[in-house]
């Protein structure tokens, strides 16, 4: 472990080419995938939660059942899919970070959604209720609720970073951990571990780990500052 | 100040069936009776936040400010919360100061107490202009002190704005202290009403002395 450890300081001290290409590509799918499943998952969980409308629960339920979506079966859907015979094969996304990104938001955006939904459930009748009381409009209303969001739109942004860079199934299908292309932290790490370079897979877990760390500090820290 | 007479049914259930109610402008009506009578649910469809049975416009040409039984603060400071109400930064003051939370102005609203957000929610509803003011046990939360400064300044936005208040209480002299007319709602129906010594001293149906013998009179 101490030589792990000290190679992973290595690698970075050393500013290892390969290691910043695999980082970079690290950064850009975890955090493209994480920011539109926000920005997708936001607004719907808001609805889900606060709105009252025919075939509500049965999208609540169809939420549920994919926020626990295995990303190896969201993988082979979009393996199928892209694939040269599959219908969008002609885009040529297989293999690609773009597709790695599509296929992190389908398996993100539920959680985001879930977390908001929960959450706006609990509270918007009552800021409802107070708001109407007060003869508040509905953009009022609106406004009001999205103030409210800050703070579990913080938390719902970290369960879905932390799923996105710790995914390793469903990128792996549709990227494929082409070195210098679409290899991540996680893909590296298999691919790694599966030459028997151990000392190196375990250095660049360690780094996947202080980096998830980092920003789970950082934005802890911002949601404690918000709170108090 | 009258409303349509109109009822509330939950699934089958009527909770409320009440004919036209008189809500005299520039006086204060207590609603008062047994939990589960229907006063919340009363307050709720008067103040457009439930629909009556068949969409009923319950009351037409006024504007109502409900302040619901259980308060809610939300993410800002109490004193922006008390402003989001109208910006008169003078009378937001006045109205913390006499509720003895001009300390906590600059305190986020969601730390503080219950009674401590009963009053400021309080005071927020108080910053609007209404024709109907419908209180909801606004003072349920609050020591005595309090409750009588309470009381003081929902008389005087009465008796200024001349709007008619509808106040939710079980405090009998609550009722006493604040209100000429009184209405006693029982199982949804509205059982009596009338001036509130009346009410109180000579009450003219059975579940009227029955309730009131419960409350010690």
């Amino acid at each position: 472990m101490g030589a792990a450890i000290q190679q992973a300081w290595e690698l970075i001290r050393s500013g290892d080419p390969e290691l910043l290409n695999i980082l970079s590509t690290t950064a850009r799918v975890s955090l493209t995938s994480s920011i539109l499943a926000l920005l997708l998952g936001l607004p719907l969980g808001i609805l889900y939660g606060a709105g009252r409308f025919p075939g509500r629960s049965v999208l609540l339920v169809l939420n549920r059942t994919l926020m626990g979506l295995p990303p190896v079966v969201c993988g082979l859907l979009f393996y199928l899919l892209f694939s040269g015979v599959g219908p969008f094969g002609k885009l040529k996304l297989l293999f690609t970070v773009e597709l790695m990104i599509l296929a992190q938001v389908v398996l993100i955006t539920p959680i985001v959604i879930g977390t908001m939904e929960t959450w706006v459930a609990q509270t918007a009748p009552a800021l409802r209720e107070t708001a109407k009381g007060l003869g508040f409009g509905r953009g009022k209303r609106f406004l009001l609720l999205l103030n409210e969001c800050v703070s579990p739109m913080i938390s719902a942004y970290l369960l879905a970073f932390a799923r996105a860079i710790a995914e390793v199934g469903a990128v792996a299908m549709v990227g494929g951990a082409i070195a210098w292309k679409t290899n991540v932290m996680t893909t590296a790490i298999m691919m790694y571990t599966n030459r028997g370079s151990f000392t190196l897979g375990i250095a660049l877990g360690i780094i996947l780990l202080g980096l998830s760390l980092l920003l789970n500090a950082a934005l802890s820290l911002l949601q404690r500052r918000l709170n108090r | 100040m009258k409303s349509a007479a109109f009822s509330k049914t939950y699934r089958g259930h009527t909770v409320l069936d009440l004919p036209q109610l008189e809500l005299p402008a520039g006086e204060i009506t207590s609603l008062i009776g047994p939990n589960g009578s229907g006063k919340s649910t009363l307050a709720k469809v008067l103040a457009g936040i439930e629909p009556a049975d068949g969409r009923v416009p319950v009351l037409t040409g006024c504007s109502v400010g409900y302040l619901p039984q259980k308060s809610f603060a939300f993410r800002m400071s109490t004193r922006r919360n008390v402003l989001l109400n109208g910006g008169d930064h003078a009378r937001a003051e006045e109205l913390l100061r006499a509720l003895g939370l001009e300390t906590l102005a600059r305190q986020r609203a969601w730390k503080l107490s219950g009674g401590e957000t009963a009053k400021m929610a309080l005071c927020r509803i108080l910053m609007g202009r209404y024709g109907l003011l419908i209180l909801d046990e606004p003072t349920a939360a609050l020591d005595m002190e309090s409750t009588l400064a309470a009381e003081e300044l929902i008389r005087r936005r009465c008796r200024e704005t001349g709007c008619a208040v509808l106040l939710i209480t079980h405090s009998i002299q609550q009722a006493r202290r604040l209100s000429a007319r009184m209405l006693l709602l029982h199982r949804g129906e509205l059982v009596e009403q009338g001036e509130t010594e009346r009410l109180l001293r000579a009450p003219e149906k059975e579940e009227t002395r029955r309730f009131l013998q419960f409350c010690g009179l």
